[in-house]
C-alpha cells in the first residue's frame, strides 16, 4: 500500500463513519491536535466528527536527512469523535483491517498512556497502540482542553502514518516509503521530503534567528491576548499556533534555559486558555449551532 | 443451608496495567468489608484481573441476614406509671414508636434500674437487596489515581466500562453498575472471542472464558503461564531468561492469553552496557532478555510476551524485531556521542540546568555536595580527595543523550562514562553507588567513597526540600525524601560508619545560601529522620518500646544507636531485665517525687543500712568493669544486670525518703547514680 493509498484508505473509511473530511491547517503545528478542527472544536457541547491529514513540526527532531525514522516534519492522520462514541476501540480496530491488518494474525495492543499538552492546557487518559511492539497511533479520551472540562468528551485517534506504511511496505527506511506509482515509476517519501529535511534541519539547528524569533513570540502574544479582547477568538488561535511553533524552534536552538522553558511553556498556556474561553463564550452567544 | 457464589465482573476498556492487580484486590476487599459490616456470612473472596475486567467472586454467601432479635428500652418503670398505676405518656409514647399497646410491652431489669421494653424479631435482609449498594461504595472508594469521563456520560472509572455481571448463584441481581445494566453477559478476548458468552451460574465463569473465551482470568495463574512459556522459550533459544519480577506483573496485566514468542536482535549491539540493552527491551519493550548459558552474559534474543494465538507467530516475531532495531540503534547513537568527550565536559553546562528552582541549578547541588562531602571524609578520618572527585562528576551524567533517553540509568551510565574517561574506579564505582540503596532493601554502595557520596547526595536533598517548605505530608513525597532519609540511615548504620547525624545535618545546612535559610529546619530535619529510624527498627520486629528507650538518651550517631538498640534487645532476655526494668522505673519516680536534682555523689560515709553499702560497692565495682570498653552496651547491661539482688535487697530494706534531710539526699544521689548507670545506654524504665 502507498503512502497516498493509506491517507486515501483512512480518509474514505471515516468518511465512510460519519465524519467531516477536513484538509490541513495553513500553518506549522506541532500536531494533528492544534488544528482547530480539535483543539477548539473540543470545547464546549456541540457534537464534531472530523478527520484529517495534518502536518506536525517537530524542530529539534530533524536529524538532517540522516536517520531512518526521525524527521522535523511529518504526517498525522487525526480523528476527533465527540462525543466519544462507546465503540469507538472497534471503529479504530476496523480501519486497521481495512489497512491490511489483521488482528489475529498481528498482537495488537492498547498500551496505557496518559497524554497531556502543557502548552494547551489540556491533557486526557489513553493509550499508545501497538502493532507487534511497534507504537503505531496515539488514543485519547479528553478530560481537559485550554483548562476547560470536556463536556460532552471527545475521542481523539492519531495515526502515525510513516510507521504504518514503513510498516506496511516491509521496509526500514523512511524515506524509501513509495509514496505513489506514477507512470513514470515510483515517487518516494525521500523524492518528495528529503531535501526539506535537510534545510529546514539547518534552518532549525543553525540559521533560525533567535533576536527575531524572541521578538515575533512577544508580538504573537501581545496580539492574542488583543485579539480575545476583541472577541477574535479564532485570529487569536492562529498566534497562539505561530508563538507555539516559534516557541519550538527557540528550543532546538537551545536558546531557552530550563528555567525560562517553563515560563514560556506557561505564555503559551495562558494564551491557549484565554482563546478556550473565548471561544466557548462565542459559540455560546451563536447559541451553540451544531447542538441542533 | 441458603448459600450461593456471588460473581461481580466489571468490563473496561484496557485498565493501566501497573495498578491492575492492586485495584482488584481493593475491589474485593471493599466488598468483602461491605458484605461484613452488613453481617452476612461468606465464604472465601477472590479476584480476578485481567487488562478488560475486574472481576470478583464471592463462595458460599448467605441468601439473607440472619433474623435478630431486638431489645428497645424505653422510659424506667418510675416514669412509665402514675400512682394510680396507669401509664404515663411516656409508657404510651414509647408503646406507639413500637406500634403496639402498652401492655404488650415488657420489664426489663438492668444493674441501673428497670425500664419498660419491647422485644421483636428483625427480619435479616435478602442479599441481593443488600449487594448494589455495597458495590456502589466499594466502587466509589475504590484507589483510582485519576478517574476519566467518557462521552456524554458523567460516570467516572478507570476507563470506559462497557459490561456488568452480577451473577447471584443462577440469578442476575438487577443492578445499575457505573451506568451499566446487570446482567449475566460476559465476553471473552478481544480478537479471538469478541462475542457475548451467556453465563447461567457463576460457577462457570472462569472455564468458560478460558475456554471459548480464550481469556485467563486469574491474574496468577496468568502470571505463572507467562513465567513457563518465557522459561521455555530461553530453553528453546538455549539460554536462560533474566526475569524482572515488576515487568513479569506488568506483562501479566497486558494480556488476557499469553503467547511467548521470541526474536533475535543484530549482535553487534551487544557492545553496547548490559544496562542500556536490559532498559531498551524491559522498560522500552516489554521484553524478557535472554542469558547465555553459563557465563550469564546476554545474549541477542529476547522474548516478547503477545496476546494472540496468531495465526502466524513469526509476523510477530519480525514485527517485534523490527521494532528494536531502531530502538537499539538510537542507543548506539547516544552511546558513541556521549564517548565523544570525557566526562567532565558535561560539568560545564550544568549551571543551565535546575535541580530545583529555589535550590539553584545542578552546578550549585554540585558544589554543595562536594563540600558536604569534604566534611564527611574529614569526619571519618579519611582522605577527601576521591570523595571530591566523585561529587564533581557526580551529575554530570545526567546531561548525557542516553540518561536524557533512560532516566532509570542515571548513575550507572556515570560510571562507565567515568571509566572511559580514564577516572579512577573507585570514583566510577561512586558515580554509580550514590544513587543506592535504589528501592527499599537494595544493595548499599560498597565503596567508601560511594558511601560519602551517597549520604552527601541524599542529605543534601533532604535538608534543601525541607528548606524550601516541600517536606512530605501524608501520602506526598515528590521528591522520595523518606526513602532518602531511610536510606542515609541504612548506610549509617549496617556500613557502621561513625558519624553524627545532627552534625552532618547542620553541615548540610551551612552550605545553601543565606536565603534558603536551611538552618532553620535543620531540627526539623533531626526529627524527621528519627521517625524514619522508628520505621526501620518497627519493620525490622524491634519494640517500640526498645526504640523509645533508646531514644530517652538522644544519641545522635545512629550507628551508636543501632549498638543500643541490639543491646537493650539483649538485655531484655536477661532473667534480671524485669525486675530492673520495674526499679529503674521505681526510681524514676521517687527522683521526681521528690523533685530530686542531683548536687553531689552518693557519700559512702553517711551510708547505714547494710544493704545500701552493699549495693554501692556493687556499683562502684560494675562501674569500672563496665567503663572498660567504651560504647559496648552490651557488657556494660550485662554488668548492670548483676545488679539486680542489690537493688532488690536495697528496695526491700531501706527507707529512702526517710526523716533524717542528709541521709534521704545521700539514698537519692545514690539511686540518681544508679540510674544514669543505665542511661548511659537508655532509657530502660520505658521498657515496661
Amino acid at each position: 500500500m502507498t503512502f497516498q493509498d493509506l491517507i486515501a484508505t483512512l480518509q474514505q473509511y471515516w468518511s465512510e463513519q460519519g465524519c467531516v473530511i477536513q484538509q490541513p491547517h495553513d500553518m506549522e503545528m506541532g500536531a494533528g491536535t492544534f488544528h482547530p478542527a480539535t483543539f477548539l472544536r473540543a470545547i464546549g457541547p456541540e457534537p464534531w466528527n472530523a478527520a484529517y491529514v495534518q502536518a506536525s513540526r517537530r524542530p529539534a527532531d530533524g536529524r538532517y536527512g540522516d536517520n531512518p525514522n526521525r524527521l522535523q516534519r511529518y504526517y498525522q492522520f487525526q480523528v476527533i469523535l465527540k462525543p466519544s462514541p462507546a465503540d469507538i476501540q472497534e471503529l479504530y480496530l476496523r480501519s486497521l483491517q481495512h489497512l491490511g491488518i489483521d488482528t489475529l494474525t498481528h498482537d495488537v495492543r492498547f498500551i496505557e498512556d496518559d497524554w497531556e499538552s502543557p502548552t494547551l492546557g489540556a491533557w486526557g487518559l489513553g493509550w499508545e497502540v501497538w502493532l507487534n511492539g511497534m507504537e503505531i497511533s496515539q488514543f485519547t479520551y479528553f478530560q481537559q482542553v485550554g483548562g476547560l472540562e470536556c463536556k460532552p468528551v471527545s475521542g481523539e485517534i492519531t495515526y502515525g502514518l510513516e510507521r504504518i506504511a514503513v510498516y506496511l511496505q516491509d521496509i526500514s527506511n523512511v524515506y524509501d516509503l513509495v509514496w505513489t506509482d506514477t507512470g513514470n515509476g515510483p515517487v518516494s517519501y525521500g523524492d518528495i521530503h528529503h531535501q526539506d529535511e535537510v534545510e529546514m534541519s539547518a534552518y532549525n539547528f543553525e540559521k533560525a534567528d533567535t533576536t527575531s524569533l524572541f521578538r515575533w513570540f512577544d508580538e504573537c502574544e501581545a496580539q492574542s491576548m488583543m485579539l480575545v479582547e476583541d472577541d477574535l477568538p479564532l485570529p487569536a488561535y492562529e498566534l497562539v499556533l505561530k508563538a507555539s511553533h516559534i516557541f519550538n524552534l527557540l528550543d532546538a536552538r537551545h536558546a531557552i534555559s530550563v528555567t525560562e522553558r517553563q515560563r514560556f511553556i506557561l505564555r503559551v498556556r495562558t494564551a491557549a486558555r484565554a482563546v478556550a474561553r473565548n471561544y466557548y463564550e462565542k459559540r455560546e452567544k451563536l447559541g451553540f449551532p451544531l447542538c441542533t | 443451608m441458603h448459600i450461593k457464589d456471588l460473581l461481580l465482573e466489571i468490563g473496561a476498556e484496557e485498565l493501566p496495567p501497573k495498578s491492575l492487580a492492586h485495584l482488584a484486590s481493593a475491589l474485593a476487599d471493599g466488598i468483602r468489608q461491605g458484605l461484613q459490616d452488613k453481617e452476612l456470612e461468606h465464604g472465601s473472596v477472590s479476584w480476578f484481573a485481567t487488562p478488560r475486567r475486574l472481576a470478583v467472586i464471592v463462595r458460599n454467601l448467605s441468601v439473607t441476614q440472619e433474623d435478630k432479635q431486638v431489645v428497645k428500652r424505653g422510659p424506667a418503670i418510675a416514669a412509665a406509671y402514675d400512682e394510680a398505676g396507669k401509664p404515663t405518656r411516656a409508657a404510651e409514647g414509647f408503646a406507639r414508636s413500637c406500634g403496639v399497646e402498652v401492655a404488650d410491652l415488657e420489664h426489663m431489669e438492668t444493674g441501673k434500674g428497670s425500664w419498660l421494653s419491647y422485644k421483636y424479631l428483625e427480619q435479616g435482609a435478602r442479599t441481593d437487596e443488600l449487594v448494589p449498594a455495597i458495590i456502589e461504595r466499594t466502587l466509589a472508594g475504590l484507589p483510582i489515581p485519576k478517574r476519566m469521563r467518557w462521552g456524554g456520560n458523567v460516570i467516572e472509572f478507570v476507563r470506559p466500562v462497557h459490561w456488568v455481571v452480577l451473577l447471584f448463584g443462577e440469578d442476575v441481581i438487577p443492578a445499575t453498575i457505573l451506568g451499566i445494566e446487570a446482567g449475566r453477559d460476559t465476553r471473552g478476548h478481544r480478537f479471538h472471542h469478541p462475542g457475548v458468552i451467556t453465563l447461567s451460574d457463576t460457577g462457570e465463569y472462569l472455564d468458560r472464558l478460558a475456554g471459548e473465551g480464550q481469556v485467563i482470568a486469574d491474574f496468577d495463574e496468568r502470571k505463572i503461564r507467562i513465567r513457563q512459556a518465557v522459561v521455555r522459550c530461553a530453553d528453546a533459544c538455549n539460554g536462560q531468561a533474566l526475569i524482572d519480577e515488576d515487568l513479569l506483573d506488568e506483562t501479566t496485566a497486558l494480556v488476557e492469553w499469553p503467547v511467548a514468542i521470541s526474536g533475535t536482535f543484530d549482535e553487534e549491539f551487544l557492545k553496547l552496557p548490559r544496562e542500556v540493552l536490559i532498559a531498551t527491551m524491559q522498560s522500552q519493550q516489554k521484553y524478557f532478555p535472554v542469558l547465555g548459558p553459563g557465563n550469564g552474559e546476554l545474549t541477542a534474543d529476547f522474548i516478547a510476551i503477545a496476546n494472540i494465538a496468531s495465526s502466524s507467530p513469526d509476523a510477530i516475531k519480525r514485527g517485534n524485531e523490527r521494532v528494536i532495531r531502531p530502538r537499539l540503534g538510537d542507543a548506539a547513537f547516544f552511546w558513541e556521542r556521549d564517548r565523544k568527550q570525557p566526562l567532565e565536559y558535561f560539568k560545564s553546562r550544568m549551571d543551565k540546568v535546575v535541580f530545583q528552582q529555589k535550590l539553584g541549578s545542578l552546578a550549585d547541588k554540585t558544589a554543595r555536595i562536594e563540600n558536604l562531602g569534604e566534611y564527611i571524609a574529614g569526619e571519618m578520618g579519611i582522605n577527601p580527595d576521591s570523595v571530591k572527585r566523585a561529587a564533581h562528576l557526580a551529575k554530570c551524567d545526567l546531561l548525557t543523550d542516553m540518561v536524557g533517553e533512560f532516566p532509570e540509568l542515571q548513575g550507572v551510565m556515570g560510571r562507565y562514562y567515568a571509566l572511559e574517561s580514564g577516572e579512577h574506579p573507585e570514583v566510577a564505582q561512586a558515580l554509580d553507588e550514590q544513587y543506592m540503596p535504589r528501592y527499599a532493601g537494595a544493595g548499599l554502595p560498597q565503596t567508601t567513597t560511594g558511601r560519602i557520596l551517597a549520604l552527601a547526595d541524599k542529605l543534601d536533598t533532604l535538608t534543601g526540600i525541607f528548606a524550601i517548605g516541600q517536606a512530605p505530608t501524608g501520602d506526598k513525597d515528590p521528591f522520595g525524601l523518606r526513602r532518602a532519609g531511610l536510606g542515609c540511615l541504612r548506610i549509617m548504620i549496617e556500613c557502621a560508619l561513625p558519624l553524627d547525624l545532627e552534625d552532618c545535618i547542620a553541615h548540610s545546612a551551612g552550605t545553601f545560601p543565606d536565603e534558603v535559610n536551611a538552618g532553620a529546619v535543620a531540627s526539623d530535619v533531626f526529627d524527621f529522620m528519627q521517625e524514619r529510624l522508628r520505621r526501620y527498627y518497627l519493620d525490622d520486629g524491634v519494640r517500640a518500646t526498645v526504640f523509645d528507650a533508646v531514644q530517652a538518651c538522644r544519641p545522635t550517631r545512629p550507628h551508636d544507636f543501632h549498638l543500643r538498640v541490639l543491646a537493650v534487645s539483649e538485655f531484655l532476655q536477661l532473667p534480671e531485665a524485669d525486675s530492673l526494668v520495674t526499679a529503674n522505673k521505681r526510681i524514676r519516680n521517687i527522683l521526681k517525687q521528690a523533685g530530686y536534682t542531683r548536687e553531689s555523689d552518693p557519700d559512702e560515709a553517711l551510708l547505714v543500712e547494710e544493704t545500701e553499702k552493699e549495693l554501692y560497692r556493687q556499683m562502684n565495682a560494675g562501674k569500672t568493669e563496665a567503663n572498660t570498653g567504651r560504647g559496648d552496651y552490651i557488657a556494660r547491661l550485662t554488668s548492670l544486670a548483676g545488679l539486680r539482688d542489690y537493688v532488690d535487697a536495697f528496695f526491700d530494706e531501706v527507707m529512702v525518703l526517710c526523716k533524717d534531710e542528709s541521709l534521704r539526699n545521700n539514698r537519692l544521689a545514690l539511686l540518681s547514680e544508679l540510674r544514669k548507670l543505665f542511661l548511659a545506654t537508655a532509657d530502660v524504665s520505658r521498657l515496661q
